[in-house]
């Protein structure tokens, strides 16, 4: 990596914290993936910052009532999506009005939310505990809990050398926890690293991934987090127009940011709203549920055309995008570890 | 100020002509990037330059800075609000924690300005008017920059009149702006020509 210094001092700080992410093995960057959006320099991962970010994403008590939590609508075995839920259920049951997505390589996410609407992770988690039918929390007031807690004093201490804990920490710290999250073990993985083959079905299904999909679910992240209108009918209930009313532009009218299709098996049901329960009824909507728009996406203005065995093709390709390893990792599950270690309150 | 009297929150009621009585509960707002300046350059530049100033804590309305004992400046330039870049710049702490009540969580951002309380003006519920002003991408970005010509150079009073920016704001059908918008642009290009050297 040293040849890059002779080139720019811009480029000798990316250089460096690149090494720095992964020289203690806490980020690591999949082999000829991009360089991550998140700026790592002005919150450089430690362990225990990570474990505090873990705790907190563990702990109802980021919510009103103490009853959720994060991962009770981003569950580590959907890949951190809402278990079975079309629209997400919060504090008292209330339902809210998406679907929650996937919680996966957040490193390389642009803006955040199916419209874009929170344009830094840093300051994602704001939203649901603020969110009266989420968590229904003020971050006030959370910061107010935490202060009371002497498990939160102490983690708070080894990750930031202060026990008293800030807006500031607590939001860097869940980050961190979320920039870990980094699924890239999948069979296509694999295959990519030349480990492993794809079946006829498979390479026949990637085949037809790459005409028909891959303009905006692009590889190797499966989105290339744009916001497009993919011709879904506007649910005339919710009355979402998606990114329009976050730049109040009419020409972002039911244009929603392009999901990962990593772990898409486990993410079910899909879109924004969860209006589709299977990936049979997503290509079924892609080959004739399209409707047509001034917003509509070009590439969606021909119908798609997939035989029904192509449909089974294309799907077979999409489950090689499943990273058990991922889901069933330990370093991000509950943290029982992190929390028995710790004095009681 | 309102008029010509000092602002005070809560209890005080003030007029905007015979028949109206307004109350404030809130006024915070961002100050950022202060600069002198001196023969059209700048002489002066604070590092790192956020002021949350809120109108409960007399505190945090007087700022003191360290600067060369020599100096000479005619004009003090800052900016109403917190720039763009900082704005997508994640959590960040002091007056910028968003714990301090001045970040949009639903939509990442800081609130410039806000301004909240009572009149019998509004027709909304419990007559309440909400400014929460701010903004940072084109074409609503709301933040001002206000420049002003001063001869003091050990204590300048800065002051700007609710008075005058009230009585342009449409308290009967537009209580309360909340969110980034047009709206929002055009209170904040209001209230951004308010800020007056007291002399
Ligand atoms: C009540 C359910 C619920 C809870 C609790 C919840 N979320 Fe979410 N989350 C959602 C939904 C729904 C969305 C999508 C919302 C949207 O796009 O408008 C989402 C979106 C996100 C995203 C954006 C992902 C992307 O790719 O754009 C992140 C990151 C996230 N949540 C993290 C968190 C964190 C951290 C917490 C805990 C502080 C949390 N969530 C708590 C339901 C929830
Ligand atoms: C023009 C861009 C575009 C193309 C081409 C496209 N998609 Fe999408 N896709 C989107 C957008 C945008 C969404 C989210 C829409 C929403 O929720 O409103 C989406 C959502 C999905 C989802 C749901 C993901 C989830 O987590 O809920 C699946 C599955 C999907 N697309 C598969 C495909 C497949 C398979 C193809 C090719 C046959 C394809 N897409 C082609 C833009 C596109």
């Amino acid at each position: 990596m040293n040849w890059r210094r002779n080139v720019s001092v811009c480029l000798l700080f990316i250089c460096v914290s690149a090494f720095v992410t992964s020289k203690d093995g806490l980020f690591n960057i999949p082999l000829n993936w991009p360089k991550p959006n998140y700026n790592f320099s002005k919150n450089p991962l430690t362990k225990d910052k990570i474990d505090l970010g873990r705790a907190l994403f563990y702990d109802p008590i980021l919510s009103q009532n103490n009853t959720i939590s994060c991962s009770s609508c981003h569950s580590q075995f959907t890949a951190f999506a809402h278990v079975d839920h079309a629209l997400s259920h919060g504090i008292y049951d209330r339902i809210g009005t998406r679907n929650a997505p996937v919680l996966i390589n957040l490193a390389w996410n642009k803006t955040f939310m199916w419209d874009g609407a929170i344009n830094h992770l840093d300051m994602q988690a704001l939203a649901p505990i603020s969110h009266p039918d989420e968590m229904g929390e003020s971050i006030e007031h959370v910061i107010y809990k935490l202060n009371q807690s002497k498990i939160y004093h102490h983690l708070f201490f080894k990750a930031f050398g202060d026990s008293i804990a800030s807006g500031e920490h607590l939001l860097k710290a869940i980050s961190q926890f979320m920039l870990t999250l980094v699924s890239a073990n999948s069979k296509y993985d694999s295959l990519k690293r030349k480990e492993s083959v794809f079946t006829r079905q498979e390479k026949n299904g990637y085949k037809l991934y790459k005409q028909n999909c891959a303009s905006c679910h692009t590889e190797p992240l499966f989105t290339n987090q744009k916001f497009e209108n993919n011709g879904l009918p506007l649910d005339l209930e919710l009355k979402d127009f998606g990114r329009m009313k976050v730049t109040q532009n009419p020409n972002d009218s039911l244009k929603f940011k392009v999901p990962t299709l990593r772990n898409i098996e486990f993410s079910y049901p899909y879109m924004h709203d969860g209006r589709f329960k299977n990936l049979n009824a997503v290509l079924d909507h892609y080959t004739t549920g399209i409707v047509k728009s001034k917003t509509l996406a070009l590439q969606l203005e021909q119908p798609i055309v997939l035989s029904a065995n192509e449909k089974i093709d294309l799907i077979s390709f999409l489950l090689t995008l499943s990273d058990k390893k991922f889901l069933f990792n330990t370093e991000f599950g509950y943290p029982k570890n992190i929390l028995l270690s710790l004095p009681k309150d | 100020m309102f008029g010509n009297s000092v602002l005070q929150l809560n209890d005080s009621v003030y007029k905007l002509n015979k028949i109206d009585s307004i109350q404030f509960e809130t006024l915070k707002f961002y100050v950022s990037a202060i600069e002198f300046w001196n023969n059209s350059a700048p002489v002066w530049i604070e590092p790192n330059s956020f002021h949350l100033m809120d109108a409960s804590d007399s505190n945090t309305l007087k700022l003191a800075f360290k600067v060369p004992s020599d100096m000479i400046y005619a004009e003090i330039k800052f900016k109403l609000g917190i720039d763009s870049l900082t704005n997508v710049s994640g959590a960040i702490g002091g007056d910028l924690d968003p714990i301090k009540g001045m970040y949009w969580t639903w939509q990442s951002g800081y609130v410039n300005f806000k301004l909240e309380g009572k009149s019998n003006l509004c027709r909304s519920r419990k007559h309440e008017f909400q400014f929460h002003l701010g903004g940072y991408t084109h074409p609503y970005n709301s933040l001002q920059t206000i420049s002003l010509l001063t001869s003091n150079l050990q204590d300048v009073s800065i002051k700007f009149d609710l008075k005058t920016f009230l009585s342009d704001v449409d308290l009967e059908n537009k209580p309360s702006v909340m969110s980034p918008n047009k709206d929002a642009l055009i209170l904040s290009n209001q209230l951004g020509k308010l800020f007056k050297i007291k002399e």
